[in-house]
């Protein structure tokens, strides 16, 4: 139950982790990719 | 435990602001343009990038309450408390989807949902929909004013009323000129400093009230209700409301559809994806200190469940960490505040003065002031309601009951050619009539009223399943699990929900709306509608082009198919 619980609670920041990485790449593509297409990002 | 919360100086939390708010604008000086156009400010380019619409979109969705009221829910009912608040309220985006990528095929070029509205049906139904926007976006800014008020009062010597002003100003000062591609920008900048606090906050405040072991052995503390993960208490009082506004809540807000138009389109769905994961992920884990705090004992000060939080960072983690704590609350009101400030304005430049007051001959310029203007007129008008801390329960109420009221003549709009303006209008206006009559029990709920009353909230369970079934596996599938719900609803409700008096009234403008809607629609004698006009007649304002006969340029807009 111990690792259960912990499991439980640390599950989440882990996956915040996982979307934060996945969101700070895609928008590193999105400037490469506004730069060459000489346009701005937003 | 401290029965105290942590102070800042005034000097400390003065600096603290000043560097959020004075870093943020800075970054928007780099998007800045001599030359903002009108259809930049609404919606960018219509091609903004999957990170940066992922990361707009969960910035937007996680408002200061998401905090607050995750840790209320995992400290009221325990184990499943955190995630009958932030799962139901991540599902709102993921449900929007797939009609939001319905939306943007027919009316690529849009800024509102209000403009494919008008498009479709004319004023009435367009400006039914534009209110409940705005509605919505007023009560946001307020209450967002209103939590960066409290937060500054709780950890400093400062008023409340300070904190509001500085938050209200801070925000402005930074959306008004570049207007959503400020607000983008800066969500970015602001979710990545969430994202990074959240990740570290939840395992320390973990770890030092002794990690996994103590939170076992707390578990004595906690009710059998509390330690079921599958509660009925936490289904019927927290997930089950939730559930209901899933639908409503993505389709009354104009948040989520300025970022449905301005997001490339072949990232719709991944874009949504990410934000789903991402709001729950952050929104759950700091609900998870809300049930740290139960199976610690801990009793929040001064009984107010929004001290929860900032108590248990301040009792074990060093005064870097409220720091910390205060930015998240801060970045997290401000990203939803200035995407609700770029809602209103494009709601005041596209519906009210693009297709109401201008008729198809726009001028951006004009636009633009008009965006400008409202934006400045939004903040005072937050700014005035949260310092009075007046009370909001009445309009919410009002707001909540119209959104469920739209939500099926609205897809229905976009999906089924047979739908009449008439039939939108009216169907909303008698769902809101009846939403009343139950919500406030005008009529008594008992015998013959309360049966009708069950029998259309029956219908508007069917309805909600239905719809999200719909969405992602068409319309067999859709009617299939709609009549099944109806069916389930018929045996299980039927004199069992008059007792739950607000899911009743939220349940019966769902039915009622969507009862009208469809018998005025078979009923009417009008031609079936093209599909293929709206996105003639939705585009955009700055867009020139030659003129034909002239060789000049003219306004965009001015090339649009006349509306109805």
């Amino acid at each position: 139950m111990t690792a259960l619980y912990g499991f439980y609670v640390l599950i989440w920041p882990a996956l915040t982790l996982a979307v934060l990485v996945v969101i700070c790449r895609a928008v590193l593509r999105d400037h490469r990719k506004a730069k060459e297409e000489r346009r701005e990002l937003v | 435990m401290n029965s105290e919360l942590y102070q800042f100086s005034t000097l400390t939390v003065v600096l603290l602001l000043l560097a959020f708010y004075g870093g943020t604008y800075l970054l928007t000086l780099s998007i800045r343009k001599k030359k903002e156009d009108a259809d930049a400010f609404m919606v960018s380019n219509h091609r903004v990038g999957f990170g940066m619409g992922a990361a707009s979109m969960t910035a937007t969705w996680i408002w200061a309450a998401s905090f607050y009221a995750a840790a209320t829910s995992g400290y009221t009912y325990g184990v499943s408390g955190p995630i009958h608040y932030g799962l139901w309220g991540a599902l709102m985006i993921l449900f929007i989807y797939p009609f939001g990528r319905r939306f943007r095929a027919l009316a690529p070029n849009a800024h509102t949902l209000g403009e494919l509205i008008h498009a479709r049906h004319g004023s009435s139904s367009q400006l039914i929909l534009a209110l409940s926007n705005v509605l919505g976006s007023v009560i946001s800014l307020m209450v967002n004013f209103t939590a960066a008020g409290a937060l500054v009062a709780v950890l400093s010597p400062l008023s409340f009323q300070a904190g509001v002003i500085i938050a209200g100003a801070g925000v402005l000062f930074y959306t008004l000129w570049s207007g959503f591609r400020a607000s983008v920008l800066t969500d970015f900048a602001q979710l990545v400093a969430l994202m990074a606090i959240a990740i570290v906050i939840i395992p320390a405040v973990f770890f030092a009230m002794g990690g996994p072991s103590e939170l076992v052995a707390g578990m004595g503390n906690l009710t059998a209700e509390q330690t079921n993960f599958f509660s009925m208490d936490a289904i019927l009082n927290q997930g089950a409301p939730f559930f209901v506004a899933v639908l409503a809540y993505a389709i009354g807000n104009q948040t989520i559809s300025q970022r449905l138009f301005a997001v490339n389109e072949a990232h719709i769905k991944p874009t949504f994806l990410t934000a789903t994961v991402g709001y729950g992920a952050i929104v759950i884990g700091l609900g998870m200190i809300g049930l740290m705090a139960l199976t610690l004992g801990v009793q929040p000060i001064d009984g107010n469940m929004n001290n929860l939080i900032p108590q248990m960072v301040s009792s074990y983690l060093p005064p870097l960490f409220i720091g910390l704590f205060f930015i998240l609350v801060i970045g997290s009101l401000s990203s939803t505040a200035d995407s609700d400030l770029s809602a209103l304005s494009a709601i005041m430049m596209a519906d009210v003065y693009g297709k109401n007051l201008a008729r198809g001959k726009a001028d951006p310029r004009r636009m633009l002031l008009v965006g400008r203007l409202t934006m400045i007129v939004a903040t005072v008008v937050g700014i005035i309601f949260a310092s009075f801390s007046l009370d909001i329960l009445v309009m919410l109420v009002f707001v909540g009951a119209l959104w469920g009221a739209i939500v099926f003549p609205v897809i229905a709009s976009c999906f089924w050619n047979r739908v009449t303006n008439q039939a939108f209008t009216t169907s909303v206006l008698v769902a809101m009539v009846l939403f009343c009559a139950a919500r406030f029990e005008l009529l008594p709920l008992t015998g013959g009223s309360g049966l009708f009353f069950e029998l259309l909230a029956s219908v508007g369970g069917g309805v909600i399943i239905g719809l999200m079934v719909f969405g992602f596996l068409g319309r067999t599938a859709g009617f299939i699990a709609a009549a099944i719900a109806l069916v389930a609803m018929l045996i299980f409700a039927t004199g069992f929900l008059r007792d739950y008096t607000v899911l009743l009234a939220s349940l019966t403008a769902y039915g009622a709306s969507t009862v009208v809607c469809v018998v005025m629609s078979l009923i009417s004698r009008q031609p079936d509608f093209d599909f293929a006009t709206i996105g003639e007649r939705v585009g955009d304002y700055d867009a020139t082009e030659p003129s034909e006969s002239y060789g000049e340029t003219v306004p965009g807009a001015a090339k649009l198919a006349p509306q109805r």
